[in-house]
């Protein structure tokens, strides 16, 4: 202990007749469970009471003997725990980003919609007899009818017939819709009649 | 738990008899002062112990309890009346030296400074120690392993360590006699004029060595606020300290 700061800041020692803390106040201010106004009148006497403030001394250091030593009260944002759980978080959000990031910004993997078979896309079904037709003046009518009906898509490579078309004779056939499934650039067609 | 419940644990006789031991060396005084507090505690049908309201836990209570019968027990053991009487005719400055010297454990030389503080010496050196010749020859055996109660184990290591976190006294270490004297005086009259509860901050944390965690609840502050309230003492220190000429060397 410092023995010239201990010189100069302990109390003086009071007049023996002085009346002194009483001990439960001495141990209420060690646990600092003393109201703002009584503290004031209690630190006036101990500022003053060499005695008081050794007994109050002497317990605060028997407390810090009984109590084991626990880190400081600290706000939770300023835990280990919390710090860990921000790492873990902005890893997620780093690494896991950029798999969002490319899942999000490709064409989806496949496009499925049915449409109303018109003359426009029976006329590329009747082209020919081929089932599978590849890059050529048939596929891009096909490609074209399909963006006219309004799916979104941009390019295909490959069209696969799912069976051979034949033109209804009757004016008042079923009506006929166009099954379209399309993967990886390649329409995969399905001709089917609905009640 | 009743008074006699209360002395009756082993745990609790166990606990006063530790606290004797860590405030005396000499085994005689230990075993007294054990046998005085346990006395004190049953007189008057325990009324001590029966003073006790539930305002403060047992444990606290318990422990200020037995820490103010030690220290009356320490003053009814080395006070006044057991300074010999050659020593005693010379004055009180003259039993301060004793004190200091004798059962604190401090040298002569600290002794010199710490009078000159408190006002009590105004010769000189020189002065002090040829008065203080009859002193040295009185003797000091009544309280040959008298433990200060603030300075325990007191050793070189310990007051470089002292000074390392403690500013004010790494200032005052730093300082020759005469700066030195006049530095502790300016601390006192600077610590005199704080509000009560910066003044007993500054005893407790710098005078006492206290964490600032325990300092910071006896007078109803945060840890945090009471790191920041002593920054701003340790500024107002510094600048009395510059106002009366003193600066680090």
């Amino acid at each position: 202990m410092g023995k010239w700061t201990k010189k100069s800041l302990v109390p003086p020692a009071a007049p023996d007749a002085a009346e002194h803390v009483a001990v439960e106040d001495l141990a209420r201010l060690a646990e600092g469970t003393v109201g703002t106004v009584e503290r004031v009148q209690l630190l006036r006497h101990i500022n003053c009471c060499q005695q008081c403030y050794e007994i109050l001394h002497l317990t605060l250091q028997q407390a810090a003997l009984e109590t084991p030593m626990k880190p400081a009260a600290q706000p939770w944002w300023k835990t280990k725990a919390a710090y860990a759980l921000a790492a873990a978080m902005i890893l997620i959000f780093v690494i896991g980003g950029q798999f969002a990031f490319v899942y999000l910004s490709r064409a989806p993997r496949f496009i499925s919609a049915t449409v109303d078979l018109d003359q426009n896309l029976r006329d590329v079904l009747l082209a020919d007899d081929a089932l599978r037709f590849g890059e050529g003046a048939r596929l891009t009518r096909l490609l074209a009818a399909l963006q006219q009906k309004g799916i979104d898509v941009k390019h295909l490579k490959l069209a696969v017939l799912a069976k051979p078309y034949y033109q209804k004779k009757s004016l008042f056939g079923p009506r006929e819709v166009l099954h379209i499934r399309i993967e990886n650039d390649v329409a995969y067609l399905v001709v089917a009649e609905v009640q | 738990m009743k008074p006699e419940e209360i002395l009756a644990s082993s745990d609790i006789l166990e606990k006063i008899e530790a606290v004797c031991q860590r405030r005396f060396a000499a085994e005689n005084d230990r075993n007294e002062c054990y046998i005085f507090v346990l006395d004190n505690l049953r007189t008057d049908d325990f009324k001590r112990l029966r003073a006790f309201k539930g305002q403060s836990q047992l444990s606290t209570y318990l422990y200020t309890l037995v820490n103010a019968l030690v220290v009356d027990f320490r003053r009814q053991r080395y006070g006044r009346r057991r300074i010999p009487t050659s020593v005693s005719k010379l004055g009180q400055w003259a039993e301060a030296v004793y004190r200091l010297v004798c059962w604190q454990k401090f040298s002569v030389d600290d002794a010199y400074d710490f009078l000159q503080v408190d006002g009590t010496f105004d010769g000189s050196y020189e002065q002090f120690r040829q008065a203080i010749a009859p002193i040295q020859n009185a003797p000091c055996r009544e309280s040959p392993g008298f433990k200060s109660l603030d300075n325990p184990g007191r050793d070189r290591l310990r007051e470089m360590d002292d000074a390392a976190s403690n500013p004010l006294e790494a200032l005052i270490s730093k300082l020759d006699r005469q700066r030195r004297i006049k530095a502790m005086q300016v601390i006192r009259e600077t610590t005199a004029t704080l509000p009560g509860n910066d003044q007993l901050l500054v005893r407790l944390v710098y005078g006492s060595e206290h964490p600032v965690r325990s300092a910071a609840k006896v007078i109803g502050l945060s840890a945090s606020a009471a790191r920041r309230r002593l920054k701003r003492l340790l500024l107002k220190y510094r600048e009395s300290l510059l106002a009366a000429g003193i600066r680090e060397p």
